[in-house]
């Protein structure tokens, strides 16, 4: 292959890691939708549709495991493909975070503490991740420190929701009010709290994997591992 | 030289630490290896400073200053007539063979300036030997051909020791030792290759130069090559000049990348030059931007 082919192959897997990302960006607002409406339908799809995810992060894992081996890319082209590399694995993980918010909606039994903005956690962590793509696409190294700085905005926040859920299921008549009712209505009450713990961990974990998009870029644009640990 | 060989030689053997004083012409034991030449890293083997060349008019090299350590694996890199290899032979004064070839500024050898008035080329070159691109044995025995450059000097010594020896370092005992009176012209080009290293270091140079020592050999010869090279360097400091990128990056501590017009764009560490160059032009060279 020529080098204006090889050229042409880092653009493409630019625009495919690009593409996968918004692809991941859908479906993890789909999980919020389908959470905020209780949304059977909209759960099921975004279930039956990881499949779609997991292929395309195998197909551009294979790409730039070709692009390594048939190019042998080095400085500024070998830092994008070792970014882009560890990007989209970042990407499949929200990928299946966001098929984890789908799974949340299906089993959820009851509403539970309504005080818990989930909504608000979950575009917050969605903003970072969309703008961690744009920081990747745009080579943006002050976009990528602002991410990082968010994440710490998003764990608070995440926190707080923790100990919302725990202070008000101990103080709260939730269990005063159901002693009457069988171990296994009460199992199922503990597994809608759990759940909705685990929902706000996964969210926690998307802006997680946020920051580590933004800590890979800005090795691929600076050679800088700042952010990396 | 010396006007003794026998006593030059058993010099040689007498420390692990060969003095300038090899390559004078007459030896000058209370010349000062510190005082001959600028102040050196601990480690540094070879100094440039300011090399220029010229070939009749055209300029080859611009004004190349850089230090190689001492028992490293140097690279040199760089497009066709950038200079690398000029500058590989400036370190053993080969260019002194071409007429048209005209060279200023210093290139200290352990402190010593090999272009001083009082510097034998010929001393040189055994100090820093040299391999080359095409696999050249000469048509003697596999045992003459290492032992060729010992004979020419009239070293003393067990020559059968220093041939294995040689052989040893460079990786081809194990296959010639049994036919040692055959022909090196029957070898593989792979073997020609590294018997030619082995007379290389025969004489027990302290640089060995290697213009493209690999570029006409088989994938399988050439990771020999490439092998042996690493495991030269803790011996011996190793200074090669590759058109292969790859190479350079797998074997090289350091990497001196020379771009058009002689000049030495950068020199670093191999990993900074490959995944980090400072140059622009450096980064456009390695990753095929250039041109």
């Amino acid at each position: 292959m020529a080098r204006t082919d090889y050229q042409s192959s880092l653009e493409e897997l630019r625009d495919d890691v690009l593409y996968m990302s918004e692809l991941v960006a859908e479906r993890l607002r789909t999980g919020l939708d389908a959470l905020e409406r209780k949304d059977e339908r909209l759960a099921r799809e975004l279930i039956e549709g990881d499949d779609e995810i997991n292929e395309m992060y195998l197909e551009l894992e294979g790409d730039c495991v070709d692009l390594i081996a048939l190019q042998q890319p080095v400085a500024s082209d070998l830092r994008f493909i070792a970014a882009s590399f560890k990007i989209i694995t970042d990407l499949e993980r929200i990928g299946d975070l966001a098929v984890n918010l789908g799974g949340y909606t299906l089993d959820a039994q009851r509403d539970l503490f309504p005080d818990v903005d989930m909504q608000r956690i979950g575009r917050a962590t969605l903003d970072m991740l969309e703008d961690a793509m744009n920081a990747y696409a745009n080579e943006d190294v002050d976009a990528c420190y602002a991410v990082a700085d968010r994440d710490d905005e998003v764990d608070a926040m995440c926190e707080a929701a923790s100990e919302l859920v725990v202070r008000d299921l101990i103080e709260s008549d939730y269990l005063d009010e159901n002693e009457d009712e069988s171990d296994e209505e009460l199992e199922s009450l503990m597994q809608d709290v759990s759940r909705l713990l685990l929902t706000i961990r996964d969210l926690e974990r998307v802006g997680d994997h946020a920051v580590n998009i933004a800590a890979r870029t800005l090795y691929m644009v600076e050679n800088d591992d700042e952010l990396l640990y | 030289m010396t006007e003794n060989p026998e006593q030059e030689y058993a010099a040689d053997e007498s420390t692990d630490d060969p003095t300038t004083d090899d390559m004078l012409v007459e030896t000058d034991v209370s010349e000062s290896v510190a005082a001959s030449g600028p102040t050196m890293s601990a480690n540094t083997v070879v100094r440039a400073e300011n090399i220029n060349v010229w070939y009749n008019d055209e300029q080859a090299l611009q004004d190349i200053s850089l230090e190689i350590p001492e028992n490293q694996v140097t690279a040199m890199i760089g497009p066709s007539g950038c200079g690398k290899s000029t500058f590989l032979r400036c370190i053993n004064r080969m260019n002194d063979l071409i007429d048209a070839a005209r060279v200023e500024g210093d290139l200290y050898l352990r402190g010593k300036n090999v272009y001083d008035d009082d510097v034998d080329p010929v001393a040189l070159r055994r100090r820093v030997g040299m391999v080359f691109q095409s696999p050249n044995p000469f048509p003697k025995s596999i045992y003459d051909n290492v032992a060729y450059g010992l004979k020419i000097q009239n070293k003393k010594g067990d020559y059968d020791e220093i041939v294995e020896e040689s052989l040893k370092r460079a990786a081809l005992w194990d296959e010639v030792s049994d036919r040692l009176d055959e022909s090196g012209l029957e070898l593989s080009g792979g073997q020609q290759q590294r018997l030619c290293i082995a007379r290389a270091i025969a004489p027990d140079p302290e640089v060995i130069l290697m213009d493209e020592p690999a570029s006409a050999l088989d994938p399988v010869a050439t990771s020999q090559i490439e092998d042996l090279i690493s495991e030269l360097a803790e011996e011996y400091t190793v200074v090669i000049v590759t058109h292969n990128m790859q190479q350079a990056a797998r074997i090289s501590n350091k990497t001196a990348v020379f771009l058009t017009g002689g000049e030495l764009v950068e020199f670093d560490d191999t990993e900074k030059i490959f995944e980090n160059p400072e140059s622009q032009r450096v980064e456009d060279y390695i990753t095929g931007k250039f041109g």
